[in-house]
């Protein structure tokens, strides 16, 4: 049996990766992929916890996954929305680097 | 019959959709109406079920009188911002059904964030207030500032949003649950020390995310650049809807999920309180873009809030129990800062122009606004006699109950610096010249929302009894907290 | 034996996460992101819960990525500088993530979290089907998100089209 903390780690480690490439990536689509890392590392969390943690009630019996179903289906509307703002960004301006989107200032 | 304000939203938004789709170009001029009749029946579905207090869905989703006050918020804010936005959009987009509809869905989705009593249901309702919020951002995608701000919003937003999402998840973790009650209970029970880590770590995770939403420092940087960008009628959405909801299921979370941790909740967000309200206030002394101006206003106005709640105490029968003079702040708020804005929108539909510099000589062009610009400015500093003033005093009287003397005097001492950059608006209208000195015509609609917003403002100054019973109802809910 | 399994995907899932991240190409970044995306499907395997593991494949690997490829080819394809030139946003960024990495070990790494399980245990998912016992949940207990779900996917349709739709009469500047 794999202890939990070995899941909970490697989603720690996934979460601040995605963190650090959003935050320190210039490329507005690479920012979205770190985004994007740190909800599969949240994913990781919830279905470890479903798999080990005894539900409260018998109706959170699978809350973790289902809570996790609907993460995955955000994830595809955001990275959706993100995308087409990126495009519509991309057509006036020519640059998807966050550095050069500065008519107003950060 | 408990979700009927939601389901009348959801079936206007689809409403709106369809009309735009079918619709002939005279049939289209009906939309903003279609979408003003859907909220004011929403209002009145919500004021139907006024008085319940039940837990549906398994305990996901909350009817109680704490979020039917913020349903009642949501549905008068959508209704003002519509009707003010038919002007403004005139000309600028030729999609005003996909506008309206994705609005109502916003409001929608404010609906249920208040409602919303499970994990699940806090994400789901935030980020669909957030993905509905990015898209009206940058509805303009022929204007530059509307694309960069619906980015640069997008981006934090994203990240702040994964990051509450890892905290929500470590929630459920440690309780096994996805309701609040639940995880309450889960607390409390437990003697496990790491089980008591994972609870403190988890909620400033978590607040990542509803930081973002009340636009707190160190969550802020988006707001003035979004405020700038977005279509000015959806700036004004932003300053009041996702910051009023962003506040419920804060108060929701920290009152009924986190009051055995409030000892060390409650140093954390004074810290926060203090420097949101100063950095807010201070960087406002600089701008010279009136929404600039406004969006670091609004953030100084949520650190004034977050007093409130620091300086809650549910014990006893004290006026000033803190989440009252929340509630009553937010309400207060929603029609100071909207007016302020329905003023710049008079003034950007008719000129463009959106800086103090344009605002010279306002009392001559355009006397009305500039008369109503001084009962915002009062009220959103808090000067009596105004609803501002009301708000403060609640909040400010909880921190003194409470004895936090300074985060009460560092509060007023930021209430005297807002009004340095308030008077900067007041005296570049009232006593610079004008460059043009046409005067300024406004829209006869424009005109009847500025009148019902500043006529709320005073009325809730000289006779707030009213409002005093509806926040006093709707905390009603709250067992005994301290 | 699952041990091993588990660590060999938790390396892999680890290595490419990291190889994402400094990648200068995006398209390579993306190519690694598909490897984290397989590595954790794997990892939902062992924690007997194959319905998340070929969503997982199918919605993140299979739609989501395809996705940004498609973004990336068509914006100008290596153009990217990789990892921000700002000195202090990329330090802000290591010290961050490195702080909320130490934190986070240090709080989970120690917690005795109760191993017992409800009634789905993995002999019971696998006598029920997984896929069968997480659908008859979403619509019963978990009907109203369901549908709040499908609104929001109607809301960001919409709103896609609007942002991403071809200009008809104004050209590009």
């Amino acid at each position: 049996m794999i202890p939990l903390q070995f899941y909970l780690i490697v989603a720690a480690i996934l979460f601040c990766l995605g963190l650090f490439g959003a935050l320190a990536r210039r490329n507005a689509v690479a920012i979205l992929m770190g985004i994007e890392l740190m909800l599969n590392a949240v994913n990781i969390n919830l279905v470890a916890f479903w798999r080990y943690v005894k539900p409260a009630a018998p109706t959170m019996d699978l809350a973790g996954q289902i809570f996790a179903l609907f993460v995955v289906t955000l994830a595809a509307a955001e990275a959706a929305i993100g995308l087409a703002l990126i495009i519509a960004i991309y057509r006036s301006r020519d640059t998807v680097n966050v550095e050069d989107v500065d008519l107003m200032k950060w | 019959m408990l979700i009927s304000p939601e389901l009348i939203l959801a079936i206007f938004g689809m409403l709106v959709l369809v009309v735009d789709l079918i619709g002939r170009a005279r049939t289209r001029e009906w939309l903003p109406w279609v979408t003003v009749l859907g909220f004011v029946l929403a209002f009145a579905a919500t004021l139907y079920i006024w008085g319940s207090n039940a837990s549906i869905f398994a305990g996901m989703y909350s009817v109680d009188m704490f979020s039917l006050f913020f349903k009642l918020l949501a549905t008068i804010a959508g209704t003002m911002i519509v009707l003010v936005s038919i002007d403004y959009l005139r000309g600028r987009t030729t999609r005003q059904g996909e506008f309206f509809s994705i609005f109502t869905f916003s409001i929608l989705a404010m609906t249920m964030m208040a409602s919303s009593a499970s994990l699940l249901m806090i994400y789901l309702s935030i980020e669909f207030l957030s993905y509905t919020s990015y898209l009206l951002t940058g509805f303009l995608r022929e204007d530059k500032k509307s694309n960069e701000a619906a980015l640069k919003y997008f981006l934090y937003g994203a990240i702040t949003s994964a990051v509450m999402l890892y905290g929500l998840s470590l929630l459920y973790g440690v309780s096994g649950s996805l309701n609040l009650t639940d995880i309450a209970t889960a607390f409390a029970n437990t003697v496990d020390p790491s089980v008591r880590t994972v609870a403190l770590v988890a909620p400033a995770l978590v607040l990542a995310g509803l930081g973002f939403k009340i636009s707190l420092v160190p969550f802020h940087q988006w707001a003035p650049d979004a405020y700038e960008g977005a279509p000015t009628p959806v700036t004004a959405f932003l300053s009041v809807g996702p910051k009023a909801v962003g506040f419920a299921i804060l108060l929701r979370v920290a009152l009924t999920t986190l009051p055995i941790y409030q000892a060390s909740w409650i140093p954390l967000l004074a810290v926060i309180s203090i420097i949101t309200m100063t950095l807010g206030n201070l960087v406002a002394l600089r701008q010279t873009n009136i929404k600039r101006l406004l969006a670091y206003s609004s953030i100084a106005q949520a650190g004034y809030m977050l007093i409130g709640l620091v300086g809650v105490n549910l014990t006893g029968n004290s006026p000033f129990s803190g989440l009252n003079g929340v509630l009553i702040y937010l309400f207060a708020y929603l029609f100071t800062n909207l007016g302020a804005f329905i003023c710049v929108i008079a003034i950007e539909n008719a000129t463009g122009a959106v800086n103090i510099a344009d605002y010279a000589g306002l009392v001559r062009r355009a006397p009305f606004v500039a008369a109503l610009f001084i009962i915002f400015f009062l009220s959103l500093a808090g000067i009596p006699p105004t609803a501002g003033f009301i708000g403060k005093f609640f909040v400010f009287g909880a921190a003194l109950r409470e004895g936090f003397l300074t985060l009460a005097a560092i509060g007023v001492i930021n209430s005297i610096i807002s009004v340095f950059y308030y008077f900067a608006v007041i005296r570049a209208a009232f006593f610079l010249d004008a460059k043009d000195p046409s005067p300024i015509r406004i829209t006869p609609l424009v005109t009847a929302m500025l009148t019902v917003t500043a006529a709320m403002v005073l009325l809730i100054a000289v006779y707030p009894q009213p409002l005093f019973n509806l926040a006093a109802w709707s905390m009603g809910m709250f067992g005994v907290v301290k | 034996m699952s041990l091993l399994v588990f660590y060999l995907f938790a390396a892999i899932a680890v290595l490419a996460a990291l190889g994402m991240v400094v990648l200068r190409n995006p398209v390579h970044s993306a190519l690694s992101l598909a490897l984290v995306f397989v590595s954790l499907a794997a990892m939902y395997v062992l924690l007997s819960a194959p319905f998340i593991a070929v969503a997982q494949v199918m919605i993140y690997a299979g739609a989501i990525l395809i996705l940004f490829v498609f973004v990336i080819m068509l914006l100008s394809p290596g153009t990217d500088q990789g990892v921000g030139a700002l000195k202090a946003q990329r330090g802000l960024a290591i010290l961050f993530g490195a702080a909320l990495l130490v934190l986070l070990i240090a709080v989970l790494g120690g917690a005795v979290l109760p191993p017992t399980r409800g009634t789905f245990t993995p002999e019971a998912i696998a006598a029920e089907g997984d896929t069968q016992a997480v659908g008859a949940l979403l619509f019963t207990n978990f009907l109203l998100p369901f549908e709040i779900t499908s609104i929001l996917l109607l809301v960001a349709i919409v709103g896609v089209i609007v942002l991403a739709k071809k200009r008809q009469s104004i050209s590009k500047q």
